[in-house]
């Protein structure tokens, strides 16, 4: 699964004892080749040195120090037997190279084999080469110069090849560590929660530390450091695909309400069409009705259009609840006022509507929507007092904003309603009047699209106070034009 | 009483709403053909051509735009759309396409015959030469000599002004779009700026009307444009 992931054991120092004994086969080879069958002997015994050396596998630690005898002892026997061999044919010059061979092949196996075959070397050069021969006296000074070569070349080579080691298993450590960092970052990456990618740390921080106890090295300090950030990112990766998800849900409910609603509204409205229309044909073709059945037409038509404004408020809402885009524009308090008060003509007919507007004043706003706000307002002022009652509309500048205000003479507001009017499908206590409760609840809803305020108060003299504050602004400079 | 009697097409596929139309408008004196879709309605369109037509938008098998854009490219006839759908968005590509009004669904008959006699008493008028003197109300606009009087007294208007008049009594009773009156008034170029038009329309509105809070005949169509009414 993870191509990094490297599930060979641990380095087995074993492979280093064959490398040995390979070589020493290599060179009883060759001593075999120069001596000729006048070697044999030797040779056989050399050979059998080394097969021993090589039995596999090893059932016990008996076997295995016999073969790290074998090590020193091997490379230092067959340097031996060339020597002899090759001073009886060829006459070699100096037969302390042979054993600086033996000695380095030795080494190969480590300090401790390459200072024992140093000392083998030692041994088996002063008995065989240096004069007195065959017993172990050394007759010349310089022949300890030569000893001293052979125990450095071993101590050397011999720690040379631990030094080695060392670094290629640091070195294999660090690879194995890398690529369980990169498993971990691969698991991380594919999680898909928050607890997978706790699992991945746990699962993955054994492999990347390495069996550690007690305190932390530098390196696994830093290792620990990069899990963290990288257990960090994946954490915050899962969070922002969260938030996207929630977000993409809730705009596509949103779009779902929408749709619904307005489907909805779309269905209801043609046969409300269908009521209204043949009411109205009715009331036209049957001018001599009786007083109460003209009266109940009136009220099919009266109800039909009720229920068209229902639709219109909930439309509205939806549309500001939705976080739609405004479009604002800046308009004239008077257009906005004067369309309005045109649309709720109806509900405000036998009313004396007084208007007061401070001159030149300009909203930033959606036109239709603030439209649909003061008709709303109007309409419950017309809603709420008694017929004929007056209603006064005003507007003024209240700093950065435009405070529009709608105030009636009926009886005010139940006390402590003075912000759960604004309340969707809220209806007075013991409310006379039919109605959804939703008319103001839309005048608010528009107010906050639009950055503004909506309250409700009592009126110095009796009666209610609306007050609506939107953005205002100054009319815009124009180009000169015709 | 002896005019021609017109004939209007009513376009719905709601057979009682159609039922509505034809009653309201057979009672009215108008002759009326029927289309319950699209491909109906095109045929009656080119066989019959009709004085007017009731458009409704949302037709079983296409959008009721469609047969609008169609029927313009050969057709001044007036096409009043008729419509459950309320946002000014659907007005306004409506009548930029060409349609003369738009009614929102519910309306009574009273409205519906209203708009008609509008729309048809439009396209006569623009079937003959422009009359040089509009009269509307108390309003009196005068194309040639760029005069308006109210009530008798002259009014001094500003040139953009002057247009702004002369174009919505040209279409008394009629709704112009922001864009339609941007592009006559202020040229192609400058129809996104609706806040000249505004800031013009208030200035007009304090010269006509009596109490510019409460117009009388500049009325605004929020969100859609503005209409000179007719008496």
């Amino acid at each position: 699964m993870h191509p990094y992931r490297d599930d060979a054991p641990p380095d087995d120092p074993g492979d280093r004892d064959d490398l040995a004994v390979d070589v020493v086969i290599g060179v009883v080879g060759a001593g075999l080749l120069l001596c000729g069958p006048t070697g044999a002997t030797i040779g056989a015994i050399l050979l059998a040195v080394v097969l021993l050396s090589r039995s596999r596998p090893r059932p016990g630690v008996a076997l295995h120090v016999l073969e790290r005898v074998a090590a020193c002892v091997g490379p230092v026997a067959a340097a031996t037997a060339i020597g002899v061999l090759a001073d009886a044919h060829l006459g070699l010059p100096d037969d302390a190279m042979l054993y600086l061979f033996a000695i380095m092949v030795a080494a190969l196996g480590g300090r401790g084999a390459g200072l024992g075959a140093a000392a083998l070397s030692v041994a088996a050069y002063d008995f065989f080469f240096i004069p007195p021969r065959f017993e172990f006296a050394v007759a010349e000074a310089h022949h300890f110069v030569t000893f001293a070569v052979m125990f450095a070349v071993g101590t050397a080579m011999g720690t040379l090849v631990v030094r080695l080691r060392r670094t290629e298993a640091a070195s294999r450590g660090r690879e194995r560590r890398t690529a369980a960092l990169l498993a971990f970052t691969s698991d991380a990456a594919s999680a898909k929660s928050v607890g997978d990618v706790t699992t991945a740390v746990a699962k993955n921080v054994q492999d990347v530390l390495g069996a550690h106890h007690g305190a932390l090295d530098t390196e696994a300090r830093e290792l620990a450091a990069a899990i963290e950030q990288q257990a960090g990112v994946a954490i915050a990766r899962l969070q922002l695909a969260d938030e996207a998800r929630a977000q993409a849900l809730r705009a596509q409910a949103e779009e779902l309400r929408s749709s619904l609603l307005s489907t909805v509204s779309h269905d209801l409205r043609t046969p409300l069409a269908i009521i209204t229309g043949m009411a109205t044909q009715l009331r036209e073709a049957l001018p001599d009705l009786p007083a109460d059945q003209r009266e109940s037409l009136d009220t099919i038509v009266d109800e039909a259009r009720r229920l068209g404004n229902v639709l219109t408020n909930l439309l509205s809402i939806t549309r500001v609840e939705s976080g739609a885009e405004l479009r604002r524009d800046w308009v004239p308090v008077e257009e906005i006022v004067g369309s309005a008060l045109d649309r709720a003509g109806v509900a405000l007919a036998g009313r004396d509507v007084a208007i007061a507007l401070e001159p030149e004043l300009g909203v930033v706003v959606d036109a239709m929507l603030t439209e649909q706000l003061l008709v709303n307002l109007l309409e419950n002022a017309a809603k709420h007092t008694p017929a004929g009652t007056p209603i006064e509309l005003s507007a003024a500048k209240d700093g950065e904003r435009v405070a529009i205000a709608v105030s009636d003479r009926g009886p005010g507001l139940p006390a402590g309603s003075e912000t759960r009017v604004f309340e969707k499908f809220f209806r007075g206590p013991g409310a006379r009047v039919a109605g959804a409760g939703l008319g103001l609840a839309v005048c608010r809803g528009i107010a906050i699209a639009h950055g503004g305020d909506i309250r409700a108060g009592a009126r110095d003299g009796g009666g209610a106070t609306f007050r609506v504050w939107l953005p205002g602004g100054d009319p815009p400079a124009l180009e000169a034009t015709a | 009483m002896t005019e021609p009697v017109d004939t209007v097409l009513v376009v719905e596929d709601e057979v009682p709403m159609r039922r509505f139309l034809r009653a309201a408008l057979a009672s009215h004196g108008f002759r009326v053909a029927e289309a319950g879709s699209l491909r109906e309605a095109e045929r009656a369109v080119t066989e019959a051509p009709p004085q007017a037509i009731l458009l409704d938008l949302g037709l079983p098998d296409g959008d009721g735009l469609d047969l609008l854009r169609r029927v313009r490219e050969w057709s001044t006839a007036p096409v009043i759309v008729v419509s459950a759908r309320e946002r000014e968005d659907d007005k306004v590509t409506a009548l930029d396409a060409g349609a003369d009004d738009y009614l929102t669904k519910p309306f009574g008959t009273s409205e519906l015959l209203a708009r008609i006699r509008v729309a048809l008493r439009h396209a006569r008028a623009q079937g003959g030469s422009a009359e040089p003197v509009m009269v509307i109300g108390p309003i009196r606009v005068d194309h040639a000599r760029h005069e308006v009087t109210v009530g008798g007294a002259a009014v001094h208007l500003t040139p953009i002004e002057f247009r702004l008049l002369a174009l919505l009594a040209q279409h008394v009773g009629k709704v112009l779009t922001h864009r339609q009156l941007l592009r006559e008034v202020w040229g192609p170029r400058a129809t996104q700026h609706t806040h000249y038009l505004r800031v013009h329309m208030a200035a007009l509105r304090r010269k006509i009307e009596a109490d510019p809070a409460r117009p009388r005949w500049l009325a605004t169509e929020a969100g859609v444009g503005y209409r000179l009414r007719d008496e």
